[in-house]
């Protein structure tokens, strides 16, 4: 729909600028330059521009379809032609005398792979984070109450310095998922005594990185708090893992099915769903109110999910460079739920939609390198297919 | 959302155009003429039919009553779409083939689908589009006495007992072609495992999913046929209907049921259809946007749920109808098994195992008309896939299953003599595969030659299957009868009504023997609707289809 309309609208734009410099040359002369001296100085900025190509994923595709985005970006002479790609595949497009000018993956360890396999290939590449979002648990009001009172979860500050977020002890939460406990079985859970296990929900780990940061911060805590590093550790805490995934049944494999379960079938289906930061603050800015049930619960530790420009070229750098300290883009990044230098603004912002944040997010792990990761996403393929 | 957003930055662009169209207008107008200049507004609506198109789309049959929102949809976006209706089962096999033949699917479930790797692939984006749980709707006497009224907690192990028991009869769309009763049995396989997460294969309890088949009296395979014979039998034989809450509320609201549903959601969770709407065509990927994007609207989802009584995907929307739906209901969700072997294994013991067996007396016509164009040769061939091995996902429903009983009688002048076939019981392989053998070297025998005795063999296959019932009352009767012709011989129509309801004078509605018809060639569409009409079967056209599908669906009738 997005280009779709507009090319249609540039269309629209471009006969109506036609038609009405006919009709102008013919009775009014003064404007016909105006419109000529217009023409010209397009031509000249046309010159200087600066046309990069990238592969993005899907997060940021809306950004780039900003008009405001495009302006700035053209205001510094910038065209940037994007194309959507998963960002586990970027890797792959890297060939020796073929690749786009930058990758914006989500996720350091896409980031990471994409930069490894550009130097292979020949190319001087730089890294760059101009914006990320934290991994979170959604989650509502009933079940934050019940982990509450089971000392696995704590209220925490949020929005205007109260106590309206929560702070997950995750490596607790994560012996309560392994020892198959379900929701009825917990102490106090009167709010929500049903017969499912407890088991956060995540989308499919084959498929999207959202699950892989589940992975990445599930793994840490099942290794003592440790970075998974090695090969054997990968083996023995994917096969642990594994049944967090597994048990979940059907998962949905795209990246927004996870949400969409939560905000449209709700409690019954999705009580904890591991989702970006991002996603329930654009739900909530969008619509300017969410429901009243609905709370972030942060896990402790957490990760970041960073988005990464990766740059194979020179023009890119300055692009890159660009949309990490213009002030105009950081503040539109906000807009689209990011958290930037100053996530003032997205708390504020946030707050009036309804939904709190946590103004700092500490306690952040780094995730295991991609070789680990996916050694572990292959143990826990195998394992799905039994 | 994100969406939301985009549709800002969209809308903005957009206004833009309209601003600079009006701007151009003016000048056009100023340049010509004094006459009022156009208003941005209307430039603005005039852009969406700029980029007309088209989307096709495979849906499964219940989403019928979503037909006449393509008005809106073309209205708003400009994209014309229009739809190509299946069953569940047989529209997965296209779909995970590559089959479809179309840009988009729009099931009500697609997890069966998507749950495997080949049908995975063939979906480039998919999203989800309305709500609806499956249930179980009960003759609201019958939910007072057992005490299931006034938002009672019932168990799945509550219905599975009252199926056992007689206390539940039910009708439903056949498990093994439909997704309500495919959802349905996995409900009751997970719920009464007990089981807190998604079922492995050990896991099945197959006493209980036997003991909820118990109570399993109606079957069909679509819900508008199912609704018909409800409504006949609803208190007589048959005092429940599982399916969809908006189907079930639907039938609540037209109020001509003899008394109405009491909506039962078994606490322990419900199976949800969510109706993605799944792009396969990735050319068509605006159009399909567009499509999407308008289905989330609020007037599109204030639309289905009224219409269709389908709960709406977005929160907004869901609030504004909250009233339409029985309120605090707290649906938990069952988790739905990713093993296609747990899915499979539980279709096939329902056939094989825990269904009522099917006992069915096929009338063939065998006149000589049946030798043009070789029409003989395309009846024995699609029988004898039902005897085969059409490994296809619909082609295993489908074929002959063990317990079964068949009967060929063929005719012409005169009705020939039933020869029956037994399939032997899960299991024996050889003497499966023997079986098989026989049928086909049977069908391989027949000759076609003569006139059309049409009613007289219909009237004595109904005979030989009501004699049958008497001596073995365990099995599911029913008539298939195929003819390519008018009948030119014997009794006329009025004889056979008369035949007919003697066979079943003084019983219920419920005991007549269900006569299926297949329309064929020159046959004639008016005599077998009345036939069908008489018996509470249904005509099957297979002037337009191929005659192997024709077959398999009616196998879920049976």
């Amino acid at each position: 729909m997005k280009s779709g309309l507009r090319n249609a609208a540039i269309t629209v734009a471009l006969m109506a600028a036609l038609g009405g410099g006919i009709f102008y040359s013919a009775t009014d002369k003064r404007a016909t330059d105006q419109v000529q001296a217009t023409a010209a100085l397009a031509d000249k900025r046309q010159a200087q521009i600066v046309n990069i190509t990238g592969l993005i994923a899907l997060d940021v595709e809306p950004y780039f379809k900003d008009a405001r985005v495009i302006k700035v970006l053209e205001d510094n002479n910038f065209r940037v032609n994007v194309t959507r790609v998963g960002s586990r595949e970027m890797a792959s497009k890297i060939a020796k005398d073929a690749a786009p000018d930058f990758f914006m993956p989500s996720g350091v360890v896409a980031g990471n792979q994409i930069a490894d396999a550009a130097k292979k290939a020949g190319y001087t590449t730089a890294n760059y984070s101009p914006f990320y979002t934290p991994m979170v648990i959604a989650s509502w009001v009933p079940i934050a109450k019940i982990l509450t009172a089971n000392k696995i979860a704590q209220p925490s500050t949020g929005a205007g310095g109260k106590d309206n977020t929560y702070e997950v002890d995750l490596g607790k939460l994560t012996e309560v998922m392994l020892a198959k406990k379900r929701w009825r079985d917990l102490p106090n859970s009167s709010g929500y005594d049903v017969g499912r296990s407890v088991l956060i929900s995540t989308t499919d780990v084959r498929k999207s990185n959202s699950a892989a940061m589940y992975l990445a911060l599930t793994s840490y805590v099942l290794n003592g708090s440790e970075v998974v590093a090695s090969k054997e550790k990968a083996q023995k805490i994917g096969l642990q893992v594994a049944d967090l995934f597994q048990r979940q049944g059907y998962q949905e494999s795209y990246v927004n099915g996870n949400f969409d379960d939560y905000v449209g079938i709700g409690m019954g289906k999705t009580p904890l769903a591991f989702i970006y930061e991002n996603q329930l603050v654009t739900y909530a800015l969008s619509r300017k109110t969410i429901d009243k049930e609905m709370v972030l619960m942060y896990p402790k530790p957490t990760i970041f999910n960073k988005v990464m420009v990766v740059t194979l070229r020179e023009p890119a750098k300055k692009f890159a460079d660009l949309i990490s300290t213009d002030a105009t883009l950081q503040a539109i990044a906000v807009e689209y739920g990011f958290r930037t230098n100053a996530a003032d603004a997205l708390v504020e912002a946030s707050a009036k939609a309804g939904l709190s944040i946590k103004p700092r997010v500490v306690d952040v792990i780094d995730p295991p390198s991609y070789e680990t990761m996916a050694e572990m996403i292959e143990i826990i393929t195998q394992q799905m297919k039994n | 959302m994100k969406n939301a957003l985009i549709k800002k930055s969209l809308s903005d662009i957009g206004r833009r155009a309209a601003y600079l169209l009006a701007g151009a207008a003016l000048i056009a107008l100023a340049a010509c003429s004094k006459e009022t200049p156009s208003k941005p507004d209307t430039a603005s609506k005039a852009t969406p039919t700029v980029e007309a198109g088209s989307l096709t789309i495979l849906a499964t049959s219940d989403l019928r009553d979503v037909e006449d929102l393509a008005a809106q949809v073309k209205a708003a976006t400009g994209v014309q779409i229009t739809f190509k209706f299946g069953g569940t089962f047989e529209s997965t096999d296209l779909v995970q083939n590559g089959k479809a033949g179309t840009d988009a699917a729009w099931f009500a479930n697609a997890k069966y689908l998507l749950s495997d790797p080949a049908g995975q692939a063939r979906v480039r984006q998919q999203e989800k589009i309305m709500l609806s749980p499956l249930v179980i709707g009960l003759n609201t006497s019958s939910a007072k006495k057992l005490k299931w009224d006034n938002g009672a907690k019932v168990s799945w192990a509550d219905v599975k007992n009252a199926a056992k028991n007689g206390q539940l009869r039910y009708a439903m769309s056949n498990p093994a072609s439909s997704n309500q009763g495919f959802m349905a049995v996995m409900g009751v396989a997970a719920a009464v495992a007990g089981k807190s997460e998604a079922l492995a294969a050990g896991d099945v309890n197959r006493e209980a999913v036997r003991e909820f088949l118990a109570g399993y009296k109606l079957v069909g395979d679509n819900s508008t046929y199912l609704a018909q014979k409800f409504k006949e039998r609803q208190g007589e034989d048959i005092n429940a209907f599982i399916n969809y809450e908006s189907w079930l509320l639907s039938m609540n609201a037209k109020g001509d049921l003899k008394e109405p549903l009491t909506l039962i959601y078994p606490h322990e969770g419900v199976a949800t259809a969510d109706y993605p709407l799944m792009l396969l065509n990735e050319a068509k990927l605006e159009n399909y946007r567009k499509v999407v994007d308008y289905l989330k609207t609020d007037a599109a989802q204030n639309w289905l749920a009224e219409k269709t009584l389908r709960r709406p995907i977005t929160p907004d929307a869901a609030k504004k109808n909250a009233g339409l739906f029985p309120a605090n209901q707290l649906l938990i969700e069952l988790p739905f098994s990713t093993n296609r072997g747990v899915a499979d294994s539980l279709i096939d013991a329902y056939l094989n195992e825990f269904r009522v067996p099917i006992a069915s007396t096929f009338v063939l016509d065998v006149s000589g008309s049946m030798n043009d164009g070789d029409r003989i040769g395309k009846l024995k061939s699609s029988l004898k896939a039902l005897a085969g091995q059409d490994n296809s996902i619909t082609g295993r429903f489908a074929r002959l299953n063990s317990r079964e009983k068949i009967w060929f009688l063929p005719f012409s002048y005169t009705p020939g003599t039933p020869t029956g076939f037994t399939i032997p019981v899960a299991g024996k392989l050889e003497e499966k595969n023997a079986t098989f053998a026989a049928i086909g070297e049977y069908l391989t025998g027949l000759k076609a030659e003569g006139g059309t005795a049409l009613y007289d063999a219909t009237l004595v296959a109904v005979r030989n299957m009501a004699a049958e019932r008497e001596l073995h009352p365990e099995n599911a009767y029913s008539v298939v009868v195929f003819t390519d012709g008018k009948r030119t011989q014997g009794i006329n129509m009025d004889a056979f009504v008369q035949g007919y309801n003697a066979v079943f004078a003084g019983q219920k509605a419920a005991k007549k023997i269900p006569v299926f018809l297949v329309l064929y060639a020159e046959g004639e569409a008016g005599a077998l609707q009345q036939i069908a009409d008489l018996s509470g079967g249904k005509v099957f056209d297979a002037r337009n289809q191929p005659l192997s599908v024709v077959f398999k669906d009616i196998r879920s009738y049976q």
